[in-house]
């Protein structure tokens, strides 16, 4: 049960500091990151009027985002849709990961989903700004009454916290008994099935709760 | 007779895997029994579609039984782990461990009783939606077992790391602490994430054609239901990964605990007043389809404004747990502080609930006339949850009181 604890590092000085890394969760991000430019290139290489394999699939995901990014959204912004379905399969092939042996999803560690949590929040304050100009986006502060002020404040920071630590809890809470009840049953009939539950299916939808509530935040803030 | 240590973190454990499994068992079941209830109104009503009734009824009970079966792998854990040489807060903290565990599971359990059994109810209704409402249910009570699961993050991390950098005094409060605060701030959002899964469940049935929208809304709507089980995490984790080995044991010990028991039960009453806003939403929204962008906009807001009595209890946490203090053996050091966190914790109980329900009438209006009214509704709304909150704001004024007047 040590893997629970233990963190690979690598360690880097410069001028001074002494800088950590976490190994695993940077190759892992890394192997996802590949995945998906090499996916990218493929569905992109030919674009014809009859798909080929690979662009069909790359137009059945524009095609299941572009509905529910076009109903959330008004004509102006849906030149977020892009970044949506890369948070989305980003996340998503993350989660993916850890049903393969020897890999293990970089969202276990919660420096990923809190970064993709500060992501959102920075780009939906700046889409809040933008569409509503920076007097209409500091007066939302002081509703209903001004010494609401703080409250209001500590509710959106509230908001990365919630998403990244629902990402991360859930990943790691499937990693955790994937890992335990297979060490309990001694790695019999159970683990495949659970494997099939917390990696594929809890997976999908965290990685879809975690868009949809990144493309809700913006949705919000533009309103 | 004089125990030994090691004989001391045996009993904890066996506490534990008592609290685990005995708290873990009380949602699941409840959950389970509404199904099955559920699917016999649901084969007395169409006894033609008895067969998929009954085998959806089990799906979604096993679903539902997870947060069951992760209680029982904790207290088998428990119960049977090696505690040699075990320093005496690893009693604490399997005590904790277990607490966690069990209470988390109470709400996630009965939570996901509500999708199976409106996924009965729905096939028997209308059976050619039989597929979507399976799939739909399997979603939704697999979302509302994520409270159970921080739960057993915390239960598993208080289970084996090691505890011995901490000292005893006030680090058992930290660790017991910790799992007070994630298990009882599941329980509100358990049972809250379930609700919106039961009304979209049932909704679908109603409105085949508008599944794709009602799900978004119910994952919306749970997602949120489950912030304030996020702040629980958040201060467990805060308990058991900052230093206390330079803080003066006594009142330290007081404020940790209290900083659990403040977030951990003002969770619970947010986590079910978002639930009941979330569930009208979702119902609202499979009745008429074109108001779910009002309807979610209304959810939202009304959700932020029912969850500020747990930001307020997550405040007075941060209080505790951050601002430090004089050692001192007086009795007044530790029972302000130990009360502070009481007295937030239960003050945030009921408005939680009462705003929650405030927004979801509110959102159930405005699903109804989207057009006409739904800026009037969303003021009313405003004002009607300031007023219920007023008694939170007590809580949290008493609790100020107590941390830096007296």
């Amino acid at each position: 049960m040590n893997e629970l604890t233990n963190v690979p590092h690598w360690y880097l000085s410069l001028g001074g500091m002494r800088l950590e890394f976490n190994s695993e969760t940077l190759i892992m991000s890394w192997i996802v990151m590949g995945v998906l430019v090499v996916f990218g290139f493929l569905a992109t290489r030919k674009l014809s009027f009859l798909p080929g394999s690979w662009q069909s699939l790359g137009e059945v995901m524009v095609n299941a985002f572009q509905g529910l990014v076009s109903d959330a959204l008004d004509e102006r912004n849906r030149h977020y849709f892009p970044l949506i379905l890369t948070v989305f399969l980003f996340i998503w092939l993350s989660n993916m990961l850890g049903v393969i042996p020897g890999l293990s999803e970089p969202t276990k560690d919660l420096n990923t989903p809190l970064a993709y949590g500060l992501l959102g929040f920075v780009i939906s304050h700046y889409a809040g700004i933008k569409a509503k100009g920076i007097k209409a986006y500091l007066s939302e502060y002081v509703q209903p009454m001004f010494f609401m002020a703080p409250l209001n404040i500590i509710g959106e920071l509230s908001k990365v916290v919630s998403i990244s630590f629902r990402l991360y809890g859930n990943i790691m809470g499937g990693s955790i008994i994937i890992l335990v009840v297979s060490d309990l049953v001694y790695g019999l009939v159970l683990p495949p099935a659970l494997n099939a539950f917390f990696g594929l299916f809890v997976g999908t939808i965290q990685a879809f709760v975690f868009t949809m509530l990144t493309l809700v935040y913006i949705s919000v803030q533009t309103k | 007779m004089p125990f030994s240590t090691e004989t001391w973190v045996q009993a904890a454990a066996f506490l534990g895997a008592g609290f685990s499994v005995g708290f873990g068992a009380i949602g699941a079941a409840l959950g389970e029994g509404y199904a099955a209830g559920n699917a016999s109104r649901a084969i007395g009503k169409n006894p033609a579609m008895s067969g998929p009734i009954l085998k959806n009824m089990l799906i979604g009970q096993a679903v539902a039984e997870s947060a069951g079966i992760f209680a029982l792998v904790i207290a088998m854990l428990l119960a049977f782990m090696s505690t040699e040489g075990a320093p005496m807060i690893e009693a604490w903290a399997l005590l904790g461990s277990g607490l966690a565990m069990g209470l988390s599971a109470i709400g996630s359990g009965a939570g996901g009783g509500f999708p199976a059994a409106e996924a009965c109810m729905g096939i028997a209704d209308n059976p050619s939606t039989q597929g979507a409402l399976t799939t739909n249910m399997l979603i939704g009570s697999a979302v509302s077992q994520t409270p159970a699961i921080f739960g057993m993050v915390v239960a598993f991390m208080l289970m084996f790391i090691d505890w011995s950098s901490q000292p005893l005094w006030p680090g058992w409060a930290a660790v017991l602490g910790a799992g007070l605060a994630v298990g009882l701030a599941a329980i509100g959002s358990g049972v809250g994430s379930g609700m919106p899964a039961g009304s979209a469940t049932a909704g679908m049935a109603r409105q085949p054609a508008a599944a794709t929208t009602i799900r978004t809304n119910m994952l919306i709507g749970s997602a949120v239901s489950q912030t304030p089980a996020i702040f629980g995490m958040v201060v467990a984790f805060m308990l058991m990964f900052v230093d206390w080995s330079n803080s003066p044991p006594w009142p330290t010990w007081a404020a940790l605990l209290g900083a659990g028991l403040s977030t951990g039960l003002s969770a619970i009453g947010p986590g079910i007043g978002n639930g009941f806003t979330a569930q009208e939403a979702s119902a609202g929204i499979a009745r008429v389809p074109e108001a779910s962008g009002p309807v979610t906009t209304t959810m939202l807001i009304g959700q932020t404004v029912a969850q500020s009595t747990v930001i307020y209890g997550f405040l007075v946490s941060l209080i505790l747990l951050f601002i430090p203090r004089e050692a001192s053996e007086s009795m007044v050091a530790w029972v302000a502080p130990l009360s502070a966190g009481i007295c937030m914790g239960f003050g945030g109980i009921g408005p939680g609930v009462g705003e929650g329900l405030a927004a979801a009438y509110t959102v159930n209006r405005i699903a109804r006339d989207y057009e006409g009214v739904s800026v009037l509704l969303t003021r009313v709304m405003l004002v009607g949850q300031a007023v219920s909150e007023s008694t939170g704001i007590y809580s949290l004024i008493v609790a100020l009181l107590l941390l830096f007047v007296i």
